[in-house]
């Protein structure tokens, strides 16, 4: 048995859904009216379209005994259950609403607990105020004491003031002579230092001065050969040209 | 019949009325089952699915914030739950060796063929086919509901409707 145009499959099964517009549906009728394979297979996916029509239908008619069985079922579905998913699912409501109050007086006592002062430790008091009271003592003390080393030393100076003063003042005599005798020491040791430098400076001076003169003076003495020797030179020229000169007269 | 919206209905739902509950039930159960049957292919699956889809809706109806959405939101229940039982078969076929058990139970319908042809059917093709044929919806709303298009729903009706036929046709010649 010949099968349908394969290039003709599809819009068969087009023509069956309905799919077609007028002119598509024209022209395919046209090519089943002389294609039997094509027709054939056309009738055959029509019949099997109302097949599953009538499948369909069968199938809905056992509808209202499926919804029946549901309904039942829903039956042993408390209506509990019936809200959003709980971890007890056997747990009554009553039941649910006070482990809900546990739970919240729970927390308020938690934070409560976290909130409040703790109970008072004695020893942790007595080693706080040990530190308190020294910290806060350490001031007084170190002035008592300071009172008292400057109250000592007074006394002491007052004691033996005349033998201090005089003793300050050798000390001091003593220093302001050393002071002298370094300062001028030093004074003197600057200026014969510094008279040393003149006197160097003076003497590369006048050395600087000597070559240059003696440069000059020998530049002159070149200056004075070269030019005797052009004046002899000019003299031997001229020389020269007066014996040329001397016949032609004569004649 | 009752004349309250799902809205209406789902709201005393919340409040744990089984009888506004059964309404929703007969109002939106074969579009539950549809869904079921096309995922999974055999009546028998799909009664039971859909069964405990409407169970688990019962329970989680506080979990729907809008009454007014409870047919798309039964619909995804079912779907989920059938894709579960697909997979959860699929690794019991992979962990013992063996093929699924024949998808039809019910020898009496009288398209016996069709329906073992409809549940071998891959599921993409099944799924439209079987809203489209047997809960008549118009291709525009397979198409909405499965987010494709127009276009792509024809695709799969025509492709589906040929497999129908040619499955039918080895079967006739086995015979």
């Amino acid at each position: 048995m010949n099968g349908p145009c394969p290039q003709m499959q599809d819009r068969i099964a087009d023509y069956v859904l309905g799919a077609l517009d007028a002119p598509q549906a024209e022209a395919l009728q046209e090519h089943l009216a002389h294609c039997e394979a094509c027709r054939r297979y056309a009738e055959i996916l029509k019949r099997q379209a109302e097949s599953l029509v009538a499948l369909g239908r069968q199938i809905e008619i056992g509808m209202e005994a499926r919804q029946d069985k549901v309904i039942e079922a829903l039956e042993s579905v408390s209506p509990v259950e019936a809200g959003t998913r709980r971890i007890f699912p056997s747990v009554g409501g009553f039941l649910r609403v006070s482990v809900a109050a546990v739970l919240v007086l729970g927390v308020g006592v938690a934070i409560g607990r976290w909130a409040a002062p703790r109970p008072v430790d004695v020893e942790q008091l007595r080693a706080d105020l040990q530190v308190s009271i020294a910290e806060s003592l350490k001031p007084v003390v170190r002035e008592s004491i300071l009172t008292d080393v400057n109250q000592r030393l007074e006394s002491g100076l007052a004691a033996n003031e005349a033998g201090l003063r005089r003793e300050l003042a050798d000390q001091l005599r003593s220093d302001l002579q050393l002071f002298a005798a370094q300062f001028t020491s030093g004074s003197e040791r600057l200026i014969e230092k510094r008279f040393t430098e003149l006197v160097q400076l003076i003497e590369e001076a006048r050395l600087k001065d000597r070559q240059r003169v003696a440069k000059a003076l020998e530049q002159i003495e070149q200056n004075r050969a070269r030019d005797k020797t052009q004046i002899g030179m000019g003299f031997q020229s001229l020389a020269a040209l007066t014996a040329k000169a001397t016949p032609a007269v004569q004649h | 019949m009752d004349e309250r919206n799902d809205k209406e209905l789902a709201l005393a739902s919340h409040q744990g009325d089984r009888t506004a509950y059964a309404v929703l039930v007969r109002r939106h159960y074969q579009s539950v089952f549809l869904v079921c049957l096309g995922v999974l292919g055999s009546v028998h699956d799909a009664e039971d699915i859909a069964q405990d889809t409407l169970v688990k809706g019962f329970e989680r109806i506080r979990q729907l914030r809008d009454g007014a959405q409870f047919g798309g939101w039964i619909v995804a229940i079912a779907r989920n739950l059938s894709l579960n039982l697909v997979r959860k078969r699929k690794v019991a076929d992979e962990t013992f060796g063996r093929e699924s058990p024949p998808a039809n139970h019910r020898p009496e319908s009288g398209h016996e063929d069709l329906e073992q042809a409809v549940a071998r059917l891959p599921r993409d093709l099944r799924l439209p086919l079987v809203m489209y044929y047997f809960d008549g919806q118009d291709v525009k709303t397979v198409a909405e509901k499965l987010q494709i298009s127009t276009s792509g729903v024809y695709s799969k009706l025509r492709t589906a409707l040929k497999e129908l036929h040619d499955t039918l046709t080895a079967q006739g010649d086995e015979r």
